[in-house]
């Protein structure tokens, strides 16, 4: 399995490989991390007509400060996202999710951006980054926009990114103080790809009920699931009990999963209702123990 | 059991195969390269069933590039069928004839400078197809009426027959209890992480084909894949390679031999074919059964299981390579390790548009384990009987060997009591139970699992052929050669290739017990089929037994010729030589003595120092034939012995289950193997952990699964789930060993009993886990789904 | 657009200046052009790992790496670890634990084990499962290869302080 025969562009700077998009057109494919679009190739499942190497690009790869919240660039490699103290200390819902990705010899090379912009509908951190409300940095010849995540999964490997524009940086909001994060995920092995993932943010007020959460799931519907009735059914209540069993029930009901060999529909409905409800209780336990 | 104080057979030493193989420079098929050499990809059908109209490949040998390109049409004027072990006329190309049969047989096939050309222009090739009706049921597919898949066939039934052996009728009909189970295994496959592959080397002036490939049988099969590649037999060279990992799946390899060589043929050019992991998982020969069990055993109120009557069904895909030898092989131990009368077996081999059946590790039996011991579990539940005390009851005491089943096969040795024990010592079975009960009042679902199987090895060839009513091949012998040289090292050639199993330390460590010496001090080689003695190579768990019967006869002849040469200098008798420590030396007369550098030296270049008539240099060669194989009865009542050096063994795994997701989890896993006596203990027990793994894999991953449409579903390594180290624990193995008497060193074969007994044995701890909700286990792999599928099932009703 | 390009990559400590598409594989350049057939390749789906080498340093899969991309990069494969007739303590310890049968897999792993005892020299049994979980073996059932990397670690450990403990 040999990929197929493709121009090859190596820009330098982000304006130049922008150019490179919008001149290429659709038949253009940005080459971050390759660890999803080398397998496509190899399968010859794609057949981009140029391949646009953006890993000469300097200065898209650091993770910083942004009003409290973070500021990532889209060529930062996963494993320097999950092992960052920054994003241990202030998002380490985003470390944990990070774990889930394959293996560490693909998080050596796969990007944050790469991840996003390829948006498998069982990846992990679109529903991060869906539940964060983090909001994406997109370039182009004609400058840059900033898109909320959850605008920016439309459908199965498809995203808003225009002809000529790429992804360059991810903004993730400072989290409210009490808040938990758990990102907890079932697949058929280790580092396969997710059956269902939840991405739980659970604020608790200094009484314990939940003031605020916000709940993605992957694995189960077209794009990153943003499971919005279930939270309201967690606001102003303990996270537990009949609140949490609704909250469990509401997010499944918002799934539409597909079905393979590795489960059907029905399953992987069951399965997002019982990893909702663990992943809202651990969340909150650990927005509790801050 | 007495105990034989050896100095090498049972010690652990490091293996000679390790050290380039760590380096990485171990020569396997897709290391070689030769000048001019092609590479090769082929193009498959994406239809299940059809008739292939046309096929256009001018735009492929129009690529620069490229410089051959064949199809079916090639397959029928450069090539004869491939070779199969069945006399159903079930006829197969390396490259689909006329028609294809499942997704993702060969249609065509090119050879190109670089494999990434060849791809390029097989995508380039226009095949026009008649889509035919499809056939993925077995049962519809065995119905007189449905469409063949071989129009010389009457129908896709291709074979069908009942075996009965001792008076099935009466025990059934004086049995107090019959128990019934419906089960289900589904189809696996044994991915090596090597793929099968062949680089063919053709000089049409002498007909000679070379060939490098990681087939298995290079000194058994290569006449019958000479013949298939239309080139003499004594013209067909095959090179034994180093090969990763085969578990079955790389016995002939007809196709990718035979692609290679038309390409080879018709480019004047070497070419390489090396499957990719989709070829592999797609039309390799690497599936294993894919069966429809419908069984009952008779038992009385005491839970003595007096007879087995077994219904299978078996759906072998488009074609029928091995034939039922899967079936010939279950009967080797249909019965176990029981001490059961009679049984009945009825099988019933389908042909469906699917990739043929090959043969993985445990080859049948694996299936039969896993179909009796779910019936001992289920009498164990109906009379209301310990799992543990219903099998002792039935064990075959260690009094009664060699013990002959009810079709005639010999268990040559067992002692199954101690085996049980060892494991359930080994467990702390009587802690494991408290454990399990507490962890039940915490509402956590854990499940101990039993099951004790036997593991046949050093197969025999009647088992193909029994079925029939005229016989067929009954040679499966090994050999080695032997030579001693002028400084005193030996050399030990193999004549089949190293497959991950250690035949060069086994056999290392039997000259050394041989002779007396170290087995670092021995050289190990292997030998091209043109210079081959016969050997049919790995598979089977055969290689323990025949290498060290091969070596041992190669070395009494060798020790032969040396007794007389020293007895001829010393004026000693011949029988009064013995070997030790290096030296061949008078019985009691110490100085009396030659080392084996003196012996080697007076060989080859004091041909006046030896007896009269001795002819010069010291090499022995021997060819072991199965040590203890017999013919069937003609009228089929007595099947003989085939497949008699029985290994034995009990697994106890503890899993917890998760209902709401299906999940399961290994808290333990012990596993008592005996084998006999061990060559190499932690070869013994790699091949245990490996083959339990691939149990677990049975157990709870992997399936080649199609659609009702023919189209494989799990057609890449994202589908097909291999365990990795996560999903398997660290397992605990004892050993018994009762040495086989008709062995030499009571030596039997241990290579496949992990995965043929894991599987029982967790389906087993899942049903016991799952027991509160009165769930009954009957089928494999148990996936998330099917598990939550009989909880919710379960709480149902 | 010429076919190939002129990359630079150094290979086991030996720089080298190759011609090659762009779409070439690392793995493929790496065993094909520079002849060294160490590195396997098992799957091409970046599932087994068989192809596992060090990148910069780090693990990768070199059967998702296209060549091009890595132009500059050291690299290090399993031919890099012995020095001529002596195994690497390492491969010793593999040897001696029985972590391999038919070596396939093996290349890739003491790639896996190379990494993992540099980032974490006493690793528990979880973190040697949770290395090495990254590649696929069909022969061992892992607990040879677990063994092998704990021998390893525990030699490395002694060798370090030059006591025994």
């Amino acid at each position: 399995m040999k990929p197929p025969r493709f121009q090859y562009f190596a820009p330098r700077t982000v304006d130049e490989a922008c150019s490179l998009l919008a001149s290429q057109g659709d038949g253009a494919k940005i080459l971050a991390g390759g660890q999803s679009l080398i397998p496509l190739l190899n399968f010859r499942l794609a057949h981009p007509e140029a391949l646009i190497d953006i890993n000469r690009i300097t200065g898209l790869d650091y993770i910083r400060d942004a009003d409290g919240g973070l500021a990532i660039g889209a060529l930062t490699r996963q494993h320097t996202v999950e092992r960052s103290e920054l994003v241990r200390t202030r998002v380490p819902i985003l470390a944990e999710a990070c774990r889930f990705i394959g293996h560490v010899p693909i998080r050596h090379r796969g990007t944050i951006g790469g991840n996003l912009a390829h948006a498998d509908p069982a990846s992990e951190l679109p529903a991060v980054m869906v539940a964060l409300e983090a909001q994406l940095g997109l370039s182009s010849t004609k400058g840059s926009r900033a898109l909320p995540a959850d605008r920016f999964f439309v459908a199965p490997l498809t995203t808003s990114l225009q002809t000529g524009e790429m992804l360059t940086e991810i903004r993730l909001p400072a989290l409210p103080t009490r808040t938990g994060g758990a990102f907890v995920e079932m697949a058929r092995r280790a580092g396969d790809f997710a059956l269902v993932g939840v991405a739980a943010l659970i604020t608790l007020d200094g009484s314990g009920r939940c003031q605020r959460a916000r709940l993605a799931l992957c694995g189960v519907g077209p794009t990153p699931i943003r499971a919005s009735a279930a939270e309201e059914a967690l606001v102003g209540q303990a996270p537990s009990g009949a609140a949490l069993d609704e909250a469990a029930i509401r997010a499944a009901a918002a799934t539409s999963p597909p079905s393979d060999i590795h489960g059907s529909a029905a399953f992987r409905t069951k399965l997002a209702r019982h990893f909702t409800r663990q992943a809202i209780a651990l969340a909150a336990q650990r927005a509790g123990g801050r | 059991m007495a105990t034989t104080e050896r100095q090498w057979i049972g010690k652990d030493i490091p293996r000679l195969e390790d050290p380039k193989l760590l380096a990485g420079r171990a020569t396997y098929t897709d290391d070689v390269k030769l000048p001019g050499m092609l590479h090769a990809a082929v193009l498959r059908s994406p239809h299940p069933h059809a008739r292939i109209k046309r096929i256009d490949t001018s735009q492929a040998r129009a690529l620069p590039g490229v410089f051959a390109v064949v199809t079916g049409e090639d397959a029928k004027e450069l090539t004869n069928p491939l070779p199969a072990f069945c006399a159903e006329p079930v006829v197969q190309y390396a490259l689909a004839v006329d028609k294809v049969r499942f997704v993702g047989e060969a249609v065509a096939a090119v050879a190109a400078v670089d494999r990434y050309t060849a791809e390029d222009a097989a995508a380039l090739i226009e095949v026009e197809y008649e889509p035919l009706p499809v056939l993925t049921d077995p049962f519809e597919a065995m119905k007189p009426e449905a469409p063949k898949l071989h129009d010389p066939l009457p129908s896709n039934l291709a074979f069908e027959k009942t075996l009965s052996f001792g008076d099935v009728a009466g025990d059934f009909a004086t049995a107090d209890h019959v128990i019934r189970r419906k089960l289900r295994w589904h189809r696996a496959s044994a991915q090596p992480l090597e793929t099968a592959g062949a680089l063919c080397r053709f000089d049409p002036l002498s007909q000679k084909m070379d060939v490098w490939s990681n087939t298995n049988m290079i000194n058994f099969v290569g006449w019958l894949i000479a013949g298939t590649l239309k080139v003499p037999a004594s013209k067909l060279n095959l090179y034994p390679m180093y090969v990763g990992g085969s578990f079955g799946s790389k016995h002939v390899l007809g196709k990718v031999i035979g692609i290679a060589a038309m390409l080879a043929k018709r480019s004047g050019r070497p070419v390489k074919f090396m499957e990719d992991r989709v070829d592999n998982l797609l039309a390799s020969e690497n599936l294993a059964c894919d069966r429809y069990y419908d069984a009952e055993l008779a038992v009385t109120k005491d839970g003595i299981f007096k007879s087995i009557r077994v219904r299978v069904v078996d759906d072998y895909g488009a074609y029928f390579q091995f034939g039922h030898g899967t079936h010939g092989n279950a009967l080797a131990q249909v019965t176990g390790p029981y001490g059961m009368g009679s049984f009945e077996y009825t099988v019933q081999c389908v042909l469906t548009n699917k990739c043929q059946q090959g043969v993985f590790r445990g080859a049948g039996s694996d299936a039969a384990n896993f179909c009796l011991e779910r019936l001992v579990d289920a009498a164990a539940q109906t009379l209301g009987i310990d799992p543990i005390e219903i099998r002792r009851r039935n064990f075959i005491r260690p009094d009664r060997f060699p013990f002959k089943t009810p079709c005639g096969n010999i268990y040559d040795s067992g002692n199954y009591p101690a085996v049980l024990d060892k494991a359930l010592d080994m467990a702390g079975y009587a802690e494991l139970r408290r454990m399990q009960a507490e962890a039940r009042r915490q509402g956590r679902y854990v499940g101990i699992g039993l099951a004790t199987a036997q593991q046949r090895s050093v197969y025999g060839p009647t088992e193909f052929w029994f079925w029939y009513d005229a016989p067929g091949l009954t040679s499966v012998p090994e050999s080695v050669g032997l030579s001693l040289g002028p400084t005193g090292e030996f050399i030990v050639t193999m004549f089949s290739p190293f497959w991950g199993n250690s035949p060069e330390t086994v056999v290392a460590q039997t000259v050394a017990e041989e002779f007396g010496i170290n087995p670092s001090q021995v050289t190990v080689t292997y030998e091209d089929s043109q210079h081959g003695l016969p050997g049919a190579g790995p598979g089977g768990s055969r290689m323990t037994v025949m290498l060290t019967g091969a070596v041992v006869g190669a070395s009494r002849k060798l020790k032969d010729k040396l007794a007389r040469i020293a007895a001829h200098q010393f004026e000693a008798a011949p029988e009064d030589i013995t070997f030790a420590d290096g030296r061949a030396t008078v019985r009691g007369v110490p100085d009396k003595s030659l080392s084996y550098g003196d012996l080697g030296l007076k060989a080859y270049w004091f041909k006046l120092d030896l007896p009269q008539g001795m002819e010069s240099g010291l090499e022995a060669r021997h060819t072991y034939d199965h040590p203890y194989l017999t013919k069937p009865s003609a009228d089929r009542k007595d099947l003989g012995a085939f497949y008699p050096m029985m290994g034995h063994g009990a697994h106890i795994p503890v899993v917890e289950v998760e209902p709401a997701t299906g999940q399961v989890r290994f808290l333990r896993y012990i596993a008592v193997h005996d084998v006999g006596t061990i060559v190499n203990p932690k070869s013994l027990r790699g091949q245990i952990t490996g083959g339990i793994t691939q149990g677990v894999g049975m157990a709870l991953y992997e399936q080649s699964a199609y659609d009702a449409q023919g189209q494989p579903l799990t057609g890449s390594f994202m589908d097909y789930l291999l365990p990795t180290a996560l999903e398997v624990p660290a397992f605990e193995v004892g050993h018994v060993e009762t040495p086989s008497p008709f062995t030499e060193y009571g030596v039997k074969g241990g290579g496949e009993g992990g995965r043929m007994i894991a599987p029982a044995a967790i389906a087993s701890a899942v049903e016991d886990a799952l027991a509160p909700l009165g769930i009954r286990v009957d089928e494999v792999p148990l996936t998330p789904e099917r598990i939550v599928s009989l909880v919710e099932a379960a709480r149902a009703s | 657009m010429p076919r190939t390009v002129t990359i630079g990559l150094n290979v086991n400590g030996i720089r080298h200046e190759l011609n090659v598409e762009p779409r070439w594989l690392l793995v493929d350049v790496i065993r094909e052009v520079l002849g060294l057939t160490g590195t396997h390749i098992g799957c091409e789906h970046g599932v087994c790992g068989t192809c596992t080498v060090l990148l910069n340093g780090e693990t990768a899969r070199s059967c998702l790496t296209l060549a091009v991309s890595v132009d500059g990069a050291e690299i290090f494969t399993v031919e890099g670890l012995n020095r001529g007739g002596e195994l690497h303590p390492l491969q010793e310890a593999f040897r001696e634990a029985q972590g391999l049968q038919c070596g396939f897999c093996t290349p890739g792993m003491l790639m896996l084990a190379h990494e993992l005892l540099r980032e974490n020299p006493k690793p528990s049994e979880q973190e040697i499962r949770e290395s090495i979980a990254a590649n696929l073996c069909r022969c061992t059932g892992y607990q040879g290869i677990v063994e092998a990397v704990s021998l390893a670690a525990e030699r490395a450990a002694t060798a370090t302080t030059g006591t025994r403990s």
